[in-house]
């Protein structure tokens, strides 16, 4: 008989409500929709970005919430796991927090500090060229995106969302530095595409049982 | 002497509780001792077991007082979700006490 080792036995359940794809679809199509946010058109920046981009956005939250209910849960089933998971999940939101007040710190600091005449003249002189600004501020915000990212990927135990917090990071750094948006199509499809063969690989994996549904 | 303590050793193995040592039963008891709940078509595509095998199995369980069974709807489907009671947990914990203790010395 094989050892059972039972917390590899509850990460084992707990990713496998990971393995329909459907989130990584969710998150390329929202870096899909970053493209719209980041973009500066040389025309200046519109109000139709935004509008593209919350209703990208809600279509991406919408498809997945769809898919979870319509598609994942009466194939897998559902599950409610222990106060492991639930302490984790608070710990996950709790440093979030203090990582969002840190980067909101960092950012009234960095606006105070330009309004401030001296710090203003300093920094203005250090980003005399317009390149040094935009690699300043693209590494600034892939650095905001980044670590954030990362520690959601290590509080959900998910090993593939280290490849797609760097994945995010690298199209917040691309987008601001080179203002060209079908980086983050590209970086978007690269996310989305694994979860593509993930959703197929769990229809066949987990097929519809509905007769026996019928009989619980 | 040695004999008696290896008298000693093998009684613990009479004391393994039966009821949750089978197979499938242990399966079933294992996934849901480490979640809080879990529905029947989740417990089922976990553990690899049959409709009806499964099924089976929950009404033992269910009737030894291990398991909580509660049907309800989900839109127009039923839906069974599934928990140990806190006997079932308790009767886990001691099962997998014993065997850790059945196999302390074991080195393969």
């Amino acid at each position: 008989m094989n050892q059972i080792n039972l917390k590899e036995l509850e990460r084992k359940a707990f990713l496998s409500t990971y393995q329909d794809g459907l989130w990584d679809m969710c998150i390329g199509l929202i870096v899909i929709c970053m493209s719209f946010f980041l973009y500066r058109p040389a025309t200046g920046y519109s109000p139709l970005n935004i509008v593209l981009v919350l209703a990208c956005m809600a279509l991406a939250c919408a498809l997945f919430l769809a898919g979870k209910k319509f598609i994942t849960l009466p194939r897998m089933g559902q599950v409610k796991f222990g106060e492991k998971r639930t302490r984790r999940r608070k710990t996950m939101a709790i440093v979030l927090g203090v990582v969002v007040l840190f980067q909101a710190a960092l950012l009234v600091i960095q606006f105070v500090g330009w309004r401030n005449p001296e710090f203003g003249a300093m920094l203005n002189e250090f980003f005399q060229e317009r390149d040094a600004m935009d690699l300043a501020v693209a590494t600034l915000g892939s650095l905001f995106v980044g670590p954030s990212m990362i520690l959601v990927a290590y509080f959900m135990d998910l090993t593939r969302g280290y490849f797609i917090a760097v994945m995010i990071a690298l199209t917040v750094f691309l987008m601001i530095y080179l203002n060209q948006p079908i980086y983050a199509i590209i970086i978007g499809i690269l996310i989305a595409v694994p979860g593509v063969v993930l959703f197929l690989r769990f229809l066949q994996k987990y097929p519809l049982h509905r007769e026996e549904t019928k009989r619980e | 002497m040695s004999k008696e303590v290896g008298k000693e050793d093998l009684s613990s193995l009479a004391e393994i509780d039966r009821f949750v040592h089978e197979p499938a039963r242990l399966a079933v008891m294992s996934l849901l001792y480490v979640v809080e709940s879990a529905d029947f078509t989740f417990v089922m595509n976990q553990t690899g077991l049959t409709w009806g095998n499964l099924s089976a199995h929950i009404s033992k369980l269910e009737k030894a007082g291990y398991l909580e069974v509660e049907k309800t709807f989900r839109g127009k489907r039923p839906n069974t979700t599934l928990k140990l009671t806190s006997q079932g947990r308790r009767v886990f914990r001691d099962y997998a006490n014993r065997m850790k203790q059945v196999f302390q010395d074991f080195d393969g």
